[in-house]
Protein backbone atom coordinates (compact mmCIF):
# COMPACT_ATOMS: atom_id res chain seq x y z
CA UNK A 1 0.00 0.00 0.00
CA UNK A 2 1.93 3.34 -1.37
CA UNK A 3 0.63 6.57 -1.21
CA UNK A 4 1.44 9.89 -3.46
CA UNK A 5 2.15 13.06 -0.74
CA UNK A 6 -1.34 14.40 -1.76
CA UNK A 7 -3.28 11.65 -0.94
CA UNK A 8 -1.42 11.17 2.64
CA UNK A 9 -2.04 14.57 3.38
CA UNK A 10 -5.64 14.24 3.19
CA UNK A 11 -5.67 11.33 5.23
CA UNK A 12 -3.66 13.42 7.89
CA UNK A 13 -6.47 16.30 7.43
CA UNK A 14 -9.40 13.61 8.05
CA UNK A 15 -7.40 12.59 11.94
CA UNK A 16 -6.38 16.03 12.51
CA UNK A 17 -8.86 17.41 15.66
CA UNK A 18 -8.52 20.99 14.60
CA UNK A 19 -10.59 20.39 11.17
CA UNK A 20 -12.33 17.37 11.94
CA UNK A 21 -13.48 17.36 15.54
CA UNK A 22 -12.84 14.36 17.40
CA UNK A 23 -16.87 13.88 17.82
CA UNK A 24 -17.65 13.77 13.84
CA UNK A 25 -14.30 11.64 12.68
CA UNK A 26 -15.94 8.09 13.64
CA UNK A 27 -19.03 9.66 11.46
CA UNK A 28 -17.07 10.39 8.62
CA UNK A 29 -15.21 7.09 8.18
CA UNK A 30 -18.27 5.23 8.53
CA UNK A 31 -19.89 7.86 5.75
CA UNK A 32 -16.66 6.59 3.73
CA UNK A 33 -17.63 3.05 3.37
CA UNK A 34 -20.97 3.05 2.88
CA UNK A 35 -19.65 5.79 0.42
CA UNK A 36 -17.95 3.00 -1.29
CA UNK A 37 -20.46 0.29 -0.88
CA UNK A 38 -23.55 1.97 -1.99
CA UNK A 39 -23.47 3.44 -5.33
CA UNK A 40 -26.49 5.82 -4.19
CA UNK A 41 -24.48 6.94 -1.28
CA UNK A 42 -21.43 8.46 -3.21
CA UNK A 43 -21.76 11.88 -2.36
CA UNK A 44 -23.44 11.25 1.52
CA UNK A 45 -21.31 13.86 2.91
CA UNK A 46 -22.30 16.73 1.08
CA UNK A 47 -25.90 17.06 2.65
CA UNK A 48 -25.16 15.46 5.89
CA UNK A 49 -26.48 17.89 8.97
CA UNK A 50 -23.54 16.29 11.01
CA UNK A 51 -20.78 17.99 8.93
CA UNK A 52 -22.69 21.36 8.51
CA UNK A 53 -20.40 22.88 10.60
CA UNK A 54 -17.35 21.67 9.13
CA UNK A 55 -15.56 23.33 6.02
CA UNK A 56 -16.58 21.72 2.75
CA UNK A 57 -13.20 22.18 0.97
CA UNK A 58 -11.44 20.44 4.45
CA UNK A 59 -14.15 17.87 4.08
CA UNK A 60 -14.28 17.03 0.63
CA UNK A 61 -10.05 16.25 1.13
CA UNK A 62 -10.49 14.50 4.23
CA UNK A 63 -13.55 12.49 2.46
CA UNK A 64 -11.33 11.69 -0.10
CA UNK A 65 -8.43 10.69 1.67
CA UNK A 66 -10.05 8.27 3.83
CA UNK A 67 -12.06 6.29 0.95
CA UNK A 68 -8.62 6.27 -0.85
CA UNK A 69 -7.04 4.61 2.23
CA UNK A 70 -10.17 2.38 3.02
CA UNK A 71 -10.70 1.30 -1.07
CA UNK A 72 -6.57 0.21 -1.38
CA UNK A 73 -6.55 -1.08 2.25
CA UNK A 74 -9.12 -3.31 0.88
CA UNK A 75 -7.34 -3.71 -2.62
CA UNK A 76 -4.50 -5.32 -0.45
CA UNK A 77 -5.59 -6.88 2.10
CA UNK A 78 -3.93 -5.02 4.55
CA UNK A 79 -3.56 -6.08 7.95
CA UNK A 80 -4.85 -4.27 10.89
CA UNK A 81 -0.95 -3.22 11.80
CA UNK A 82 -0.21 -2.19 8.21
CA UNK A 83 -2.86 0.36 8.74
CA UNK A 84 -1.74 1.12 11.93
CA UNK A 85 1.25 1.96 11.33
CA UNK A 86 0.51 4.11 8.16
CA UNK A 87 -2.15 5.95 10.38
CA UNK A 88 0.39 6.66 12.79
CA UNK A 89 2.71 8.28 10.07
CA UNK A 90 -0.29 10.50 9.34
CA UNK A 91 0.03 11.60 13.35
CA UNK A 92 -3.33 9.59 14.54
CA UNK A 93 -4.12 9.13 17.89
CA UNK A 94 -4.20 5.80 19.28
CA UNK A 95 -8.05 6.13 20.01
CA UNK A 96 -8.40 7.07 16.23
CA UNK A 97 -6.33 4.68 14.83
CA UNK A 98 -8.63 2.01 17.06
CA UNK A 99 -11.70 3.76 15.81
CA UNK A 100 -10.66 3.70 12.38
CA UNK A 101 -9.93 -0.31 12.51
CA UNK A 102 -13.09 -0.77 14.08
CA UNK A 103 -15.30 0.55 11.59
CA UNK A 104 -13.50 -0.20 8.57
CA UNK A 105 -12.43 -4.18 9.50
CA UNK A 106 -15.82 -5.66 9.72
CA UNK A 107 -16.56 -3.83 6.12
CA UNK A 108 -13.31 -4.79 4.49
CA UNK A 109 -14.69 -8.42 3.16
CA UNK A 110 -17.83 -6.47 1.52
CA UNK A 111 -15.52 -4.17 -0.18
CA UNK A 112 -13.40 -6.70 -1.29
CA UNK A 113 -16.16 -8.50 -2.65
CA UNK A 114 -17.40 -5.69 -4.81
CA UNK A 115 -13.67 -5.00 -6.11
CA UNK A 116 -13.67 -8.59 -6.78
CA UNK A 117 -16.72 -8.00 -9.21
CA UNK A 118 -14.58 -5.23 -11.13
CA UNK A 119 -13.01 -6.77 -14.01
CA UNK A 120 -13.84 -8.66 -17.36
CA UNK A 121 -14.50 -12.17 -18.11
CA UNK A 122 -16.14 -14.38 -20.60
CA UNK A 123 -19.61 -15.20 -20.80
CA UNK A 124 -19.87 -16.92 -17.73
CA UNK A 125 -22.24 -20.14 -17.50
CA UNK A 126 -25.13 -19.70 -14.66
CA UNK A 127 -27.60 -22.18 -15.32
CA UNK A 128 -28.70 -24.39 -18.60
CA UNK A 129 -32.30 -24.99 -20.14
CA UNK A 130 -32.72 -27.98 -22.34
CA UNK A 131 -35.43 -29.01 -24.26
CA UNK A 132 -35.80 -32.88 -25.61
CA UNK A 133 -37.56 -32.99 -29.89
CA UNK A 134 -38.50 -35.95 -31.91
CA UNK A 135 -37.62 -34.60 -35.11
CA UNK A 136 -39.56 -36.56 -37.88
CA UNK A 137 -39.32 -34.88 -41.20
CA UNK A 138 -38.32 -32.03 -42.85
CA UNK A 139 -39.24 -30.45 -47.03
CA UNK A 140 -36.57 -32.79 -48.40
CA UNK A 141 -36.09 -35.71 -45.95
CA UNK A 142 -39.11 -38.02 -44.48
CA UNK A 143 -38.83 -40.51 -41.69
CA UNK A 144 -35.78 -38.65 -40.03
CA UNK A 145 -36.70 -40.05 -36.46
CA UNK A 146 -34.40 -39.28 -34.34
CA UNK A 147 -33.74 -37.51 -30.48
CA UNK A 148 -32.40 -34.08 -30.75
CA UNK A 149 -31.55 -31.73 -27.49
CA UNK A 150 -31.77 -28.13 -27.62
CA UNK A 151 -29.63 -26.80 -25.12
CA UNK A 152 -29.67 -23.33 -23.99
CA UNK A 153 -26.65 -22.01 -21.96
CA UNK A 154 -27.26 -18.98 -19.62
CA UNK A 155 -24.70 -16.91 -19.09
CA UNK A 156 -23.34 -13.87 -17.20
CA UNK A 157 -21.94 -11.32 -19.24
CA UNK A 158 -19.81 -8.67 -16.71
CA UNK A 159 -21.57 -4.71 -17.56
CA UNK A 160 -24.85 -6.48 -18.93
CA UNK A 161 -27.70 -6.41 -16.47
CA UNK A 162 -29.57 -9.82 -18.36
CA UNK A 163 -28.69 -13.23 -18.94
CA UNK A 164 -27.62 -14.10 -22.46
CA UNK A 165 -28.56 -17.09 -23.87
CA UNK A 166 -26.54 -19.20 -25.97
CA UNK A 167 -28.05 -22.32 -27.79
CA UNK A 168 -27.29 -24.85 -29.81
CA UNK A 169 -28.88 -28.55 -30.74
CA UNK A 170 -26.84 -31.71 -29.99
CA UNK A 171 -27.93 -35.26 -31.04
CA UNK A 172 -27.77 -37.82 -28.39
CA UNK A 173 -24.04 -39.01 -28.80
CA UNK A 174 -22.77 -35.39 -29.01
CA UNK A 175 -24.59 -34.84 -25.76
CA UNK A 176 -22.90 -37.72 -24.25
CA UNK A 177 -19.56 -36.54 -25.90
CA UNK A 178 -20.36 -33.21 -24.25
CA UNK A 179 -21.52 -34.14 -20.92
CA UNK A 180 -18.53 -36.41 -20.53
CA UNK A 181 -16.08 -33.50 -21.35
CA UNK A 182 -17.44 -31.42 -18.30
CA UNK A 183 -18.09 -34.29 -16.32
CA UNK A 184 -14.18 -35.27 -16.56
CA UNK A 185 -13.90 -31.11 -15.44
CA UNK A 186 -16.02 -31.93 -12.39
CA UNK A 187 -13.83 -34.67 -11.84
CA UNK A 188 -10.38 -32.64 -12.08
CA UNK A 189 -12.23 -30.45 -10.25
CA UNK A 190 -12.80 -32.12 -7.45
CA UNK A 191 -9.20 -33.94 -7.00
CA UNK A 192 -8.06 -30.43 -6.53
CA UNK A 193 -9.95 -29.46 -4.51
CA UNK A 194 -9.11 -32.28 -1.91
CA UNK A 195 -5.38 -31.89 -2.22
CA UNK B 1 -46.29 -46.83 -49.88
CA UNK B 2 -46.13 -46.07 -53.16
CA UNK B 3 -45.05 -43.34 -55.09
CA UNK B 4 -47.26 -41.10 -57.28
CA UNK B 5 -46.60 -39.99 -60.59
CA UNK B 6 -48.28 -36.89 -62.77
CA UNK B 7 -48.85 -37.79 -66.10
CA UNK B 8 -46.17 -35.61 -67.61
CA UNK B 9 -43.80 -37.52 -65.45
CA UNK B 10 -45.53 -40.82 -66.50
CA UNK B 11 -44.61 -39.48 -70.10
CA UNK B 12 -40.57 -38.97 -69.33
CA UNK B 13 -39.83 -42.03 -67.97
CA UNK B 14 -41.63 -43.93 -70.69
CA UNK B 15 -38.26 -43.12 -72.98
CA UNK B 16 -36.45 -45.50 -70.65
CA UNK B 17 -38.37 -48.02 -71.22
CA UNK B 18 -36.88 -49.04 -74.73
CA UNK B 19 -33.06 -48.30 -73.68
CA UNK B 20 -30.91 -50.95 -74.02
CA UNK B 21 -29.84 -52.14 -70.04
CA UNK B 22 -26.45 -50.74 -70.52
CA UNK B 23 -27.78 -47.75 -71.79
CA UNK B 24 -30.09 -47.42 -68.52
CA UNK B 25 -27.25 -47.87 -66.99
CA UNK B 26 -25.04 -44.87 -68.15
CA UNK B 27 -28.74 -42.60 -67.65
CA UNK B 28 -28.80 -44.01 -63.80
CA UNK B 29 -24.73 -42.91 -63.51
CA UNK B 30 -25.54 -38.96 -65.43
CA UNK B 31 -28.70 -38.77 -63.02
CA UNK B 32 -27.19 -39.77 -59.87
CA UNK B 33 -23.94 -37.26 -60.87
CA UNK B 34 -26.34 -34.29 -61.05
CA UNK B 35 -27.97 -35.24 -57.98
CA UNK B 36 -24.97 -34.83 -56.69
CA UNK B 37 -23.17 -31.98 -58.35
CA UNK B 38 -26.55 -29.95 -59.85
CA UNK B 39 -27.26 -30.68 -63.55
CA UNK B 40 -24.77 -30.10 -66.48
CA UNK B 41 -26.94 -29.52 -69.94
CA UNK B 42 -24.06 -30.37 -71.79
CA UNK B 43 -24.27 -33.94 -71.42
CA UNK B 44 -27.58 -33.94 -72.58
CA UNK B 45 -26.45 -32.84 -76.03
CA UNK B 46 -24.16 -35.68 -76.04
CA UNK B 47 -26.41 -38.62 -75.41
CA UNK B 48 -29.07 -36.93 -77.77
CA UNK B 49 -26.30 -37.05 -80.33
CA UNK B 50 -25.12 -40.27 -79.70
CA UNK B 51 -28.83 -41.94 -79.59
CA UNK B 52 -30.53 -39.79 -82.62
CA UNK B 53 -33.20 -38.54 -79.94
CA UNK B 54 -34.12 -35.13 -79.25
CA UNK B 55 -32.13 -33.15 -76.56
CA UNK B 56 -35.20 -32.88 -74.54
CA UNK B 57 -36.18 -36.50 -74.52
CA UNK B 58 -33.01 -37.57 -72.91
CA UNK B 59 -33.26 -34.14 -70.68
CA UNK B 60 -36.81 -35.43 -69.59
CA UNK B 61 -35.67 -39.28 -69.12
CA UNK B 62 -32.75 -37.92 -66.86
CA UNK B 63 -34.96 -35.54 -65.29
CA UNK B 64 -37.56 -38.24 -64.40
CA UNK B 65 -34.90 -40.62 -63.15
CA UNK B 66 -33.29 -38.60 -60.83
CA UNK B 67 -37.07 -38.08 -59.18
CA UNK B 68 -37.59 -41.44 -58.91
CA UNK B 69 -33.97 -41.66 -57.14
CA UNK B 70 -35.16 -38.53 -54.97
CA UNK B 71 -38.45 -39.61 -54.45
CA UNK B 72 -37.44 -43.00 -53.47
CA UNK B 73 -34.75 -41.77 -50.84
CA UNK B 74 -36.61 -39.45 -49.11
CA UNK B 75 -39.34 -41.64 -48.24
CA UNK B 76 -37.04 -44.03 -47.83
CA UNK B 77 -38.93 -46.70 -50.03
CA UNK B 78 -38.36 -50.59 -48.76
CA UNK B 79 -37.43 -53.34 -51.74
CA UNK B 80 -40.89 -54.19 -52.58
CA UNK B 81 -42.37 -50.70 -52.32
CA UNK B 82 -39.79 -49.10 -54.60
CA UNK B 83 -40.23 -52.33 -57.01
CA UNK B 84 -44.06 -52.34 -57.03
CA UNK B 85 -43.61 -48.37 -57.79
CA UNK B 86 -41.71 -48.85 -60.91
CA UNK B 87 -44.26 -51.51 -61.99
CA UNK B 88 -47.21 -48.70 -62.40
CA UNK B 89 -44.72 -47.15 -65.03
CA UNK B 90 -44.65 -50.43 -67.27
CA UNK B 91 -41.15 -51.23 -67.40
CA UNK B 92 -39.80 -54.54 -68.77
CA UNK B 93 -38.39 -56.65 -65.62
CA UNK B 94 -35.08 -56.16 -66.49
CA UNK B 95 -35.39 -52.26 -66.44
CA UNK B 96 -36.92 -52.79 -63.50
CA UNK B 97 -34.17 -54.73 -61.92
CA UNK B 98 -31.59 -52.09 -62.75
CA UNK B 99 -33.49 -49.33 -61.27
CA UNK B 100 -34.02 -51.36 -58.15
CA UNK B 101 -30.51 -52.22 -57.71
CA UNK B 102 -29.56 -48.26 -58.78
CA UNK B 103 -31.66 -47.14 -56.07
CA UNK B 104 -30.66 -49.20 -53.72
CA UNK B 105 -27.02 -49.23 -53.99
CA UNK B 106 -27.36 -45.02 -54.05
CA UNK B 107 -30.33 -44.99 -51.35
CA UNK B 108 -28.30 -43.91 -48.53
CA UNK B 109 -25.83 -41.37 -50.37
CA UNK B 110 -29.11 -39.78 -52.30
CA UNK B 111 -30.76 -39.48 -48.62
CA UNK B 112 -27.75 -37.98 -47.26
CA UNK B 113 -27.13 -35.58 -49.79
CA UNK B 114 -31.17 -34.18 -49.23
CA UNK B 115 -30.49 -34.34 -45.09
CA UNK B 116 -27.40 -32.19 -45.60
CA UNK B 117 -29.43 -29.56 -48.08
CA UNK B 118 -32.39 -29.33 -45.09
CA UNK B 119 -32.58 -26.83 -42.91
CA UNK B 120 -30.00 -27.28 -39.92
CA UNK B 121 -29.30 -25.23 -36.42
CA UNK B 122 -25.69 -24.94 -34.98
CA UNK B 123 -25.91 -27.74 -33.45
CA UNK B 124 -22.50 -29.04 -30.50
CA UNK B 125 -19.26 -30.36 -32.27
CA UNK B 126 -16.93 -30.08 -29.89
CA UNK B 127 -15.92 -28.83 -26.46
CA UNK B 128 -12.48 -28.49 -24.63
CA UNK B 129 -12.16 -27.26 -21.08
CA UNK B 130 -9.41 -26.07 -18.63
CA UNK B 131 -9.41 -25.02 -15.36
CA UNK B 132 -7.85 -21.81 -13.68
CA UNK B 133 -7.48 -19.82 -10.56
CA UNK B 134 -7.67 -16.50 -10.61
CA UNK B 135 -5.28 -14.84 -8.18
CA UNK B 136 -5.50 -11.09 -8.56
CA UNK B 137 -6.68 -8.52 -10.61
CA UNK B 138 -6.08 -4.51 -11.00
CA UNK B 139 -8.77 -4.31 -8.63
CA UNK B 140 -8.48 -6.50 -6.02
CA UNK B 141 -5.13 -8.98 -4.95
CA UNK B 142 -5.12 -11.84 -3.06
CA UNK B 143 -7.73 -13.94 -4.29
CA UNK B 144 -8.21 -17.73 -4.88
CA UNK B 145 -11.52 -18.06 -7.84
CA UNK B 146 -10.74 -21.20 -9.54
CA UNK B 147 -12.52 -21.18 -13.03
CA UNK B 148 -13.42 -23.19 -15.93
CA UNK B 149 -12.49 -22.24 -19.07
CA UNK B 150 -14.72 -23.98 -22.08
CA UNK B 151 -14.15 -23.50 -25.80
CA UNK B 152 -17.00 -24.46 -27.41
CA UNK B 153 -17.27 -25.09 -31.03
CA UNK B 154 -20.55 -25.44 -32.80
CA UNK B 155 -21.25 -25.87 -36.79
CA UNK B 156 -23.65 -24.62 -38.88
CA UNK B 157 -24.03 -25.49 -41.77
CA UNK B 158 -20.17 -26.38 -42.42
CA UNK B 159 -19.56 -23.38 -40.38
CA UNK B 160 -17.34 -23.99 -37.47
CA UNK B 161 -17.84 -21.38 -34.58
CA UNK B 162 -15.64 -21.07 -31.42
CA UNK B 163 -16.80 -19.71 -28.25
CA UNK B 164 -15.11 -18.87 -24.81
CA UNK B 165 -17.25 -19.19 -21.95
CA UNK B 166 -16.43 -20.00 -18.36
CA UNK B 167 -18.17 -20.81 -14.90
CA UNK B 168 -16.84 -21.86 -11.77
CA UNK B 169 -16.87 -24.93 -10.23
CA UNK B 170 -20.70 -24.67 -8.24
CA UNK B 171 -22.28 -24.01 -11.78
CA UNK B 172 -19.82 -26.96 -13.38
CA UNK B 173 -21.46 -29.31 -10.89
CA UNK B 174 -24.99 -27.77 -11.55
CA UNK B 175 -24.79 -27.62 -15.31
CA UNK B 176 -23.46 -31.31 -15.61
CA UNK B 177 -26.43 -32.37 -13.36
CA UNK B 178 -28.99 -31.15 -15.17
CA UNK B 179 -27.44 -32.19 -18.75
CA UNK B 180 -27.15 -35.66 -17.07
CA UNK B 181 -30.85 -35.56 -16.32
CA UNK B 182 -31.66 -34.95 -19.33
CA UNK B 183 -29.48 -38.07 -21.05
CA UNK B 184 -31.58 -40.02 -19.20
CA UNK B 185 -34.67 -38.73 -20.33
CA UNK B 186 -34.20 -40.51 -23.84
CA UNK B 187 -33.87 -43.67 -22.12
CA UNK B 188 -37.36 -43.09 -20.61
CA UNK B 189 -40.71 -45.21 -21.30
CA UNK B 190 -42.31 -42.16 -22.47
CA UNK B 191 -39.98 -41.62 -25.15
CA UNK B 192 -39.42 -44.65 -25.98
CA UNK B 193 -43.31 -45.26 -26.62
CA UNK B 194 -43.25 -42.17 -28.77
CA UNK B 195 -40.23 -43.14 -30.80
CA UNK B 196 -41.96 -46.34 -31.26
CA UNK B 197 -45.09 -45.15 -32.06
CA UNK B 198 -43.83 -42.63 -34.64
CA UNK B 199 -43.40 -44.17 -38.23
Amino acid sequence: MEFGPQVLENIALAGDAAHIPDKIFAKLVTCACQGVLNEDQRNIVEENPAFKDTNKAVLKAAFSGLVTLIIEAAKHDSSDQNISSLLEECKYTADKINEFSKIFLPQKPHIQLLLGKIGFSFPHIVDVDWRLDYYIKNNNVEKVNSGVYLISLKTEIPGEHELKDFQFSCTVEQLQDLVGKLRDATKCMERIAQV
Amino acid sequence: MLLVYEDSHKEHLSFLTDLETEVLKEFGRISLNFIRKGINPKIFQGAAQKLGVPVETVQHGVEGLMYLLIEGSRFLLNEVDFQDSLMTLGFSEETRSTLLELYLEHRREVRQILDDMSLDLPHYHNLEWRFDVQLASRSLRHQVAPLVLLKLQTKDDEAKKTTLLQTDPVNLVHVTHVLEEALQEMKSGYFRRIARNIK
